[in-house]
């Protein structure tokens, strides 16, 4: 049952959308343009297509789902507090999360958080399930491993400082705030 | 039985026994009227105030719970001031509540959470800091309570004022400061979690369950307690093939909606380290490992060898009272094909009241003394204990380790190493057995289907909540199995079919059906053969 429906304004149809065979010339002529544009800036020794991975990185949007990772705060510990949401809302059930108690007043906190990142699809429900902005969605996306148990992500692995993660989190703040 | 009366319900009639609480009658009707401090088991307290209804005649809304039904009643309940009702006390409950949904123990089945989605007004009008109260208190051996969480509906202190008679919670200040406390004395009678189960909210929490496990995980399971001859009904929370929790499931004909903390808590000993993993056979003075086939074939060996030497008479056999009533029977005709005449079904006592718990710590004597399988005031014991020492039982078919907690240790040592054949079915492996010529594992009440009859001869139904690993075999399976080996018929242990067997055979089940048990139970023919 939604708390509340954001009903999300979308432009109207172009009119290339609504006759397919004009969107079909359409993109001929973006693939053109981009062809001359291209050859073009070759010509005189400069390149805009290709970024030198990886001395050179391609610093993807905020709007980039990478691999989710959890939320170190400053004094050290996890911000997630374990209430099995994100376990819950994952659709492939990659995320295993064993709650256990602390002495401080937050209660409670993962004794175990893994993430099997060979089963994860980057859909960032989990993210969004989170109520305590403990999982974000990362620019993180050099993920390869050499095993399966390599694929396995433990809590200690995950945890990234907060204000790596700000830009992310800016974002975030943009859409859910307004 | 009181007058039937008719009341008309959002323009429909409903029929009720006059004197019933309006609000049980809308309930039974089927309609979901919002409400927190009225329990089918417990007085009416009125305090929540959110089972407000409009009744034509009445100036004001009234608390249908406190309202008995009378002829010709008109309701309703979908008004908008109703709603606006409902909402105003939710946000009244809400206003000082702590958010704590994340870490809650009863997040997920909170009917604060419940309630707050669908009557309420998803926002809060107030920024004023939010009450402070204590948290995590200690005031029992088993129980935990958050004074913020608490909406103070009072079940939990009619819970122990009427249930258990113990009284150890109240509400203490008044008005807005109002706050659940338990007095002097701790939260240690002996069904201190059901308070944890009737509070709408996570204010009371059990220890044993605090921060283990997200309800919403769990697959719910119904089943009937294994830890005494009550057989009070559950519900097995079970994930990943493990049990979470117990959860008392209602049945007014046994235990209303309680269970006691012991059996609640008693739930571990399926995932126990030192339980059997295979069939054992002694190979060169000591045992091994070896397959189920091997085992049976092993098994049915021995007994033949033996039964053809000294003949059945001289076997005897000690029926666990933990089987269902189906693998019991299995077992019985078992012996009868073995030509075995004595048998026993040693059953552990313990404490007991008047409430639930009943001396006799297992949930299936009843079955074993209506099938025949214990005789006598001491359910056989004497008779095979005799038999032993005299020498003239040489075998012995043992199930369960029930009788080494009847029987002092030594007494049981020293019966064992007198027999010249021990066959063992049980949980695990005691050092008492290490002689034991072949060694089956047995399967616990979470693992299989079938029926229990508890003290007042209620048969009732189990269903498997545990996956046991592939190709084990449950108690009645085997019985079957040594009982095609021994007579050649070919045997299988389906339950539905062997309760029909059974049914045709012992005369306490006949006319029953597996099916025909369902959820709640149906008591057997004659009642208990309670000694
Ligand atoms: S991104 Fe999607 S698939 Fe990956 S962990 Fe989160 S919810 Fe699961
Ligand atoms: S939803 Fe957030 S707080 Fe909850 S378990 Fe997942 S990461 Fe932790
Ligand atoms: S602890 Fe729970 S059951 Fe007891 S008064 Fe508070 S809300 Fe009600
Ligand atoms: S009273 Fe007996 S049957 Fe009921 S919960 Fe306790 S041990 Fe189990
Ligand atoms: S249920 Fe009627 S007042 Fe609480």
């Amino acid at each position: 049952m939604p708390v509340g429906v954001i009903k999300v304004a979308r432009p109207a149809p172009t009119l290339a959308q609504r006759r397919p065979w004009l969107a079909l010339l359409v993109g001929l002529w973006v693939a053109t343009r981009h062809f001359f544009q291209s050859a073009f800036l070759f010509a005189r020794g400069r390149q805009n297509f290709t970024v030198h991975f990886p001395e050179q990185r391609f610093l993807q949007p905020p709007a980039m789902r990478g691999m989710p990772v959890l939320v170190r705060m400053s004094n050290g510990k996890e911000r997630c507090v374990a209430c099995g949401l994100c376990e819950w809302a994952c659709p492939t059930s990659c995320i295993t999360i064993f709650p256990a108690e602390t002495a401080d007043g937050v209660e409670r906190y993962p004794e175990v958080f893994d993430i099997d990142m060979s089963r994860c699809m980057f859909c960032g429900l989990c993210e969004e399930a989170c109520p305590e902005e403990a999982i974000v969605m990362s620019r993180q996306v050099e993920i390869a491993c050499y095993s399966r148990r390599g694929s396995l992500w433990h809590k200690e692995d995950l945890l990234v400082p907060r204000d790596q993660l700000q830009t992310r989190l800016d974002y975030l703040h943009r859409h859910y705030d307004a | 039985m009181a007058r039937s009366v008719r009341v008309t319900v959002d323009g429909a009639v409903l029929e009720a026994p006059e004197g019933t609480p309006l609000l049980q009658a809308m309930l039974d009707a089927g309609l979901d009227i919002p409400h927190y401090c009225y329990h089918p088991k417990l007085s009416i307290d009125g305090s929540c105030r959110l089972c407000q209804v409009e009744i034509e005649g009445m100036p004001k809304l009234q608390i249908s719970c406190y309202t008995p039904v009378r002829d010709g009643m008109v309701v309703r309940t979908q008004t908008p001031e109703v709603a606006r009702t409902r909402q105003g006390v939710l946000e009244l409950l809400l206003l000082n509540h702590p958010l704590d949904c994340p870490i809650c123990d009863k997040a997920g089945e909170c009917w604060l959470q419940n309630y707050a989605f669908r009557f309420g007004s998803h926002f809060a009008r107030t920024v004023e800091p939010r009450r402070k109260h204590g948290k995590r208190l200690d005031i029992g051996e088993r129980m935990l309570l958050d004074q913020e969480r608490c909406i103070l509906c009072r079940r939990c202190v009619r819970f122990c004022r009427e249930i258990t008679g113990t009284g150890e919670l109240a509400v203490f200040k008044l008005g807005d400061r109002s706050l659940l406390d338990i007095y002097d004395q701790r939260l240690d009678n002996d069904y201190s979690i059901c308070t944890a189960d009737i509070c709408p909210v996570g204010a009371l929490e059990s220890k044993d369950f605090h921060h283990r496990m997200r309800v919403w995980f769990l697959r719910e399971t119904a089943s009937v307690c294994p830890g005494c001859a009550n057989g009070c009904n559950i519900m097995i929370g079970e994930r990943g093939n493990r049990i979470w929790r117990l959860t008392p499931r209602r049945n007014d004909a046994v235990n209303d909606t309680w269970m006691c903390d012991w059996g609640r808590l008693n739930y571990s000993f399926p995932q126990a380290p030192q339980r059997l993993l295979s069939p054992m056979v002694a190979e060169g003075g000591r045992l091994a490992a070896v397959s189920w086939e091997q085992a049976l074939e092993r098994c049915a060996a021995e007994l033949r060898r033996f039964v053809a030497r000294h003949g059945g008479s001289s076997v005897g056999a000690v029926a666990s009272p933990h089987l269902t009533n189906e693998e019991l029977f299995r077992f019985g005709q078992l012996l009868a094909a073995l030509g075995v005449e004595t048998s026993a079904a040693p059953v552990r006592r313990g404490r007991f009241d008047n409430l639930l718990i009943k001396a006799e710590k297992a949930a299936n004597a009843a079955g074993a003394r209506l099938l025949g399988l214990a005789r006598g005031s001491d359910d056989g014991l004497k008779a095979l204990c005799d038999g032993i020492e005299r020498g003239r039982l040489k075998a012995l078919y043992l199930c369960g380790e029930d009788l080494f907690e009847v029987l002092v240790p030594e007494r049981a040592q020293r019966l064992l190493s007198s027999l010249e054949l021990v066959i063992f079915q049980g949980l695990a492996l005691l050092p008492a057995l290490s002689g034991a010529a072949v060694v089956f594992p047995a399967t616990t009440f979470a693992e299989k289907e079938g029926s229990f009859t508890n003290h007042a001869g209620r048969v009732q139904r189990i269903w498997r909540a545990l996956q046991p690993a592939p190709g084990w075999l449950c108690d009645g399976e085997i019985f079957s199995r040594l009982r095609s080996a021994l007579c050649g018929e070919r045997d299988t242990f389906d339950p539905a079919e062997v309760f029909q067997e059974m049914a045709a055979a012992a005369a306490p089940f006949s006319g029953l059906t597996l099916e025909q048990l369902g959820t709640a139970g149906v008591p057997a023919a004659n009642g208990a053969a309670a000694p």
